[in-house]
């Protein structure tokens, strides 16, 4: 079936089956590879992208349901030639490891902050429950947030496990 | 995805009537895709066909009226429901219920009626539908029927839904609206979990009524109870109403124990 989407601000016109899903779509059709397969059933988020300006995972959205959507992915982030804001407050908390979460977490906190520029600590943790990270313990990435908002001085009061 | 199937999108109540009939046992509908398609790819579900509601006139539609109460389309995701002002003002209970349910990103792609035919014991949004009268309507190339929710569960994955039948939308109706209450869901985690039990409580004009999830081959409502109703009292009531298995997730008897702690606490916290 053919499908049209945008992605990052670039339209594509692709051949996909059926039965394929969006997220082997990115990857393989539109050589998208920054938005990752985890576990393949919407439980760790590595697969989160911003469809119709809403996070989802895209490992359980068929390409087909995206014909005529609106997509960001982890590659639209950076438009200069540096990392995104967003970027650089995750790389400057060491709130990545092994990297493998980090491009949907970015997708995450960006609706975050698009939706409650001034989230609480508990919006925040809820923004990425859907995003699992196995190296940090998430207080990394909280304080990364909290850089985001304007709130660096309260990072001390986040208790790292 | 390993398993292949035809993706079918009609965009009129008619057409999506006439490829349930014309493919019944063999379709399967979708609309966020988040239970389905994690099905399909581990070889729970072989259907030759899926057909996408969500280009039915008027699937997301969402609104509320004093005449016909609240109104859910078959695409109304989880955070549709949050997200409007008045459901969060009218309707507490049933945003406490949908915002304990997965995490943000299958709040955003999930949806309300998904929850329900799905018929999974542990589904939030059912205790929420029982206790305020909810109304399931139900259309097939035949027609359409109502169906309240307290009639809709049948059985672990069971619905009351026949072979060419779908949800069409649910009802809250407006005489529930301003009911106060609370959901308890035991998870192992704050974040993204199945429940373990989940308990609401809902009080609206005087009456009392609990629902329970994860403890039961259906959710399970509880009614009846008394303005003189004491802990033991309804302690007793709720525990007489559930039947929990041990499984991966707890044992019957840690069920049971929550079920009997939950149903205390909220009894003091729903006045």
């Amino acid at each position: 079936m053919r499908i049209s989407l945008t992605v990052n601000g670039q339209r594509y016109t692709v051949d996909v089956a059926e039965h394929k899903t969006l997220l082997r779509c990115l990857r393989e059709d539109l050589g998208l590879t920054g938005t990752k397969e985890g576990c393949g059933m919407g439980e760790c988020g590595a697969c989160t992208i911003i469809f119709n300006g809403r996070v989802v995972n895209a490992c359980m959205i068929l390409a087909v349901e995206a014909n005529g959507a609106t997509i960001e992915t982890i590659e639209g982030e950076a438009t200069g030639p540096g990392l995104s804001e967003i970027q650089t407050a995750l790389e400057r908390n060491n709130s990545a490891q092994c990297g493998f979460c980090t491009p949907g977490m970015v997708m995450s906190i960006k609706e975050l902050l698009r939706d409650k520029p001034k989230p609480t600590i508990d919006e925040m943790k809820e923004a990425i429950e859907g995003n699992f990270c196995r190296c940090t313990g998430y207080v990394q990435i909280i304080e990364a947030i909290l850089d985001l908002t304007g709130r660096s001085a309260e990072k001390g009061e986040l208790k790292h496990v | 995805m390993v398993y292949e199937f035809r993706y079918l999108a009609p965009k009129s109540v008619g057409r999506l009537c006439a490829a349930l009939t014309e493919h019944a046992g063999a379709a399967k509908l979708l609309a966020g895709g988040t239970d389905l398609l994690p099905n399909i790819r581990n070889g729970v579900f072989k259907p030759d066909y899926v057909i996408d509601l969500k280009l039915l006139p008027g699937a997301a539609k969402l609104q509320y009226s004093q005449v016909d109460g609240l109104i859910i389309g078959p695409a109304v995701t989880i955070n549709d429901l949050l997200r409007q002002r008045s459901v969060r003002r009218l309707y507490p209970v049933l945003c406490d219920c949908a915002h304990q349910l997965a995490s943000h990103q299958i709040r955003n792609r999930a949806t309300v009626a998904g929850n329900v035919v799905n018929a999974s014991p542990c589904s939030d949004m059912a205790p929420a539908l029982l206790c305020l009268d909810a109304v399931a309507v139900i259309r097939s190339a035949a027609g359409q029927r109502q169906l309240p929710f307290s009639q809709f569960f049948t059985g672990v994955k069971k619905t009351a839904l026949l072979p060419g039948e779908f949800l069409e939308k649910i009802i809250v109706p407006a005489a529930s609206s301003n009911a106060s209450g609370r959901y308890l869901k035991l998870k192992r985690i704050a974040g993204h979990d199945l429940g373990i039990v989940g308990v609401l409580c809902t009080l609206h004009q005087g009456r009392r009524r609990y629902a329970v999830s994860s403890a039961a081959p259906t959710p399970v409502l509880v009614d009846g109870f008394s303005a003189g109703d004491g802990p033991e009292d309804v302690e007793r009531r709720v525990l007489a109403a559930v039947s929990p298995i041990s499984d991966v997730r707890a044992s019957q008897e840690y069920r049971r124990h929550m079920i009997a702690v939950y149903a205390r606490q909220l009894l003091q916290e729903v006045r």
